[in-house]
């Protein structure tokens, strides 16, 4: 049986952007854990928050639901949330909800932080 | 290799046993032939209708994977629980308009299902769901 071991680091934060990086399987759990990072970050100033999903292969429907909450905090805080390095069935699962409409998905990180690092 | 692969499992009513078939389906699914592309699709639909079957059901929950290899290999996947059972037109669909500011946000899995299999067949009645899903590589 392959370990899908859940693994979750803040990679980057630099003024209103953080970068998160997820590993193996987002459960109940794992989404917890993920949203109280989430909440801390918001906290502590952060509006854009960063998931790369590269490590991801597979995300629950609870683990989706509280990525709900992530994104409803954000949103209430005028944040901006994103996502990059999806595997393909994780970016059917987003588009199966429309999650698009409500955060930005980018195909790299590099492209990611290209678009959500303002210009000096 | 033309013979149908069988697989049967009994999964325990115990946190992440959603991944023992998950793990069944991506062993037959290699086998079969199937692109990993659709395998971690077909994964992610077993795993939904395994974690229902495992919290609605409260008990134990049997899991059969028949995989048909072929030019275009196709795998049924049959999950079965014991509990008190629901009823499948009643589960409304969600959207993310409705969810967002709403207390619930869960209730995603049946609608996945749904969208990431060919089939998707729910027969319920108190003491037995029955959960019958079809995939064919290339399908969706």
């Amino acid at each position: 049986m392959t370990v899908d071991t859940f693994e979750l680091g803040v990679a980057y934060r630099d003024g209103r952007l953080a970068v998160i990086e997820v590993a193996g399987y987002i459960n109940n759990e794992a989404g917890e854990a993920i949203a109280a990072t989430a909440r801390r970050l918001v906290e502590e100033g952060h509006r854009t928050l960063l998931f790369d999903l590269e490590a991801t292969r597979i995300i629950n429907s609870i683990g989706i639901s509280l990525l709900l909450e992530v994104l409803e905090m954000l949103l209430e805080a005028g944040g901006v949330l994103a996502f990059c390095s999806l595997s393909p069935s994780i970016a059917k699962t987003f588009q199966i909800m429309g999650l698009s409409q409500y955060a930005r998905i980018y195909e790299s990180r590099t492209a990611a932080l290209a678009a959500l690092t303002p210009s000096p | 290799m033309t013979e149908a692969q069988r697989l049967r499992l009994v999964l325990p009513p115990r946190p992440q046993a959603e991944l023992l078939a998950g793990a069944a389906v991506e062993s037959l699914g290699r086998r079969i032939g199937f692109s990993r592309d659709t395998l971690a699709e077909v994964k992610l639909a077993v795993v939904e209708a395994c974690l229902n079957a495992l919290e609605y059901g409260g008990g134990q929950v049997e899991v059969e994977l028949s995989g048909f290899p072929g030019r275009r290999p196709w795998l049924e996947v049959v999950v079965v629980d014991h509990g008190p059972g629901f009823a499948p037109d009643a589960v409304p669909t969600p959207s993310l308009e409705t969810v967002l500011h709403a207390e619930r946000k869960r209730g995603w899995g049946l609608e996945l299902m749904r969208h990431l299999m060919d089939e998707v067949e729910i027969t319920s009645a108190p003491g037995c769901t029955r959960v019958r899903m079809t995939r064919r590589e290339g399908g969706r």
